[in-house]
């Protein structure tokens, strides 16, 4: 479960302060898939910064139960001048897991081939975003951060990330981000619309669907 | 688990990490580790040669030359690479559980680990092409070489703190570091200076350091006037500032 207190966050640029999120509070209950959408921009990842704990906030607290993955994305997580098997390594050694298993199921699920062995700079934004996934899911985390990359690769991938899933469904939670309806409806029980630095909550899909759409994507 | 063992797990992966793009990039990595100093010394001898020079004291010049410029070293690779330290591994301030802290950490445990097996190299070829080998105190070389990494470690920290805020930061460090270069005893006996300019330089720690170890080095080196306090003061109150700046860095950190 993760709640969120009146979380403010804004970033300094050359024209002045830029408020991202304005107090935004929210429960995200265990076992139930929450999708936020939001246009690009909106603040959506930074929102996932937040509640993984890779970025503070200004104002406001988080409170987090349960083990929470970092935010599995197409961007960060990895250093670019080492290969896939050594950034898998590292982080199974940060997660205080078997180097050689998370390595092996990261190699096997990413499909990277021998990719997996080149430096992760020479990777096409898709191929990090596979190997951003398959280490994600050779970790047991309770609460998975998924920012837009449910819709990469091609559609034996994309059935491969929502058979892992629905394995894991009765044991982890799924926050997911996304700019895409579509995407947020094939994994989520619930939505919610970041606009304007305010979380709105709908209850059903086909609700936010509805508001998401009539706004204008 | 607790936070104390979640941060060794990091700095222990971080380690690796860097093992492999510090020595793992190209295979003259570790080699290059030994032949900088290497170089260094080898110039300067070189230039003592051709100035008809001696050490002072008949001290044999490889050894009191690498006393010098490997706690010096020591201290500027810290220092710099605790600036650069977020730098080269943005993306992995993603994971939680990794800090601009651990960052600074890790590279300046890999830079200890790495003078000391150069110094013990350079040090241990030369006793044998000399015939000669004498540590008059192997502990008190530890500390001096550990003062100097403190110095820069903590220096280190601030700069990579600072270096969240601002880029000047990276402008100025060049620039603020090298006349250390001379002003530290690497080339010269501080002791057998005037007592002014002894006096002037006694205020840089690095001065302290590389003395220290001089003495630990050499039977019978003059270094009365060099001492583990001053350069103690100097880490506690770097490192206060670099782990309260660092603690601000942290929050105001943006990763992309």
């Amino acid at each position: 479960m993760i709640v969120l207190n009146e979380i403010t966050k804004t970033y300094p640029t050359l024209n002045g302060v830029n408020v991202v999120l304005k107090g935004i509070s929210a429960v995200f209950p265990e076992r139930k898939n929450v999708g936020i959408i939001g246009r690009n921009g909106a603040g959506k990842s930074t929102l996932m910064r937040l509640i993984s704990g890779s970025e503070q906030p200004d104002s406001g607290t988080i409170f987090r139960r349960g083990r929470v993955s970092w935010p599995v994305g197409f961007s960060g997580g990895f250093s670019g001048s080492l290969t896939g098997a050594q950034n898998a390594r590292f982080v199974a050694r940060i997660y205080g897991m078997d180097i050689d298993a998370v390595a092996a199921f990261a190699n096997a699920f990413s499909e990277l081939g021998e990719y997996f062995y080149m430096p992760v700079k020479t990777y096409s934004s898709g191929m990090r975003a596979r190997l951003a996934f398959a280490l994600s899911m050779a970790i047991d985390f309770d609460v998975y951060l998924v920012d837009e990359i449910t819709a990469v690769g091609d559609s034996r991938f994309q059935k491969k990330c929502r058979a892992a899933f629905d394995d894991r469904r009765d044991r982890s939670t799924l926050i997911i981000v996304s700019h895409d309806m579509t995407t947020i409806s094939n994994y989520c029980d619930t939505c919610a619309w970041l606009r304007n630095g305010q979380l709105h909550f709908y209850d059903t899909i086909e609700e936010a669907k509805a508001a998401y759409e009539c706004y204008g994507p | 688990m607790h936070p104390i063992l979640v941060q060794i797990q990091v700095v222990y992966a971080l380690i690796m990490r860097e093992t492999r793009t510090r020595f793992g990039l190209n295979r003259l990595g570790y080699l290059w580790a030994i032949l900088e100093p290497m170089l260094f010394i080898a110039t300067f001898a070189l230039v003592f040669r051709i100035f008809g020079r001696v050490a002072p004291e008949r001290m044999p010049i490889v050894p009191f030359l690498a006393t010098g410029f490997m706690p010096y070293l020591l201290f500027r690779e810290t220092s710099g690479r605790g600036l650069h330290a977020i730098e080269a591994n943005r993306g992995l301030l993603f994971y939680p559980q990794v800090r601009p802290l651990d960052l600074v950490l890790a590279r300046v445990l890999l830079e200890i680990a790495t003078s000391f097996v150069a110094f013990a190299i350079i040090v241990g070829v030369y006793c044998v092409y000399s015939g000669q080998f004498e540590v008059a105190d192997p502990l008190q070389v530890v500390i001096g070489f550990g003062l100097a990494a403190g110095i820069g470690a903590s220096l280190g920290l601030i700069l990579c703190a600072a270096s969240v805020f601002s880029t000047l930061v990276e402008r100025l460090h060049g620039p603020l570091i090298r006349p250390l270069f001379w002003f530290s005893g690497l080339m010269y006996p501080t002791g057998h200076l005037p007592l002014a300019y002894r006096t002037l330089l006694s205020y840089n720690p690095i001065v302290h350091a590389v003395e220290l170890t001089r003495a630990g080095y050499f039977r019978g080196y003059r270094a009365d006037h060099v001492g583990v306090a001053y350069p103690l003061m100097w880490i506690a109150i770097l490192a206060f500032l670099g782990l309260t700046l660092e603690r601000v860095a942290r929050r105001r950190l943006v990763l992309s």
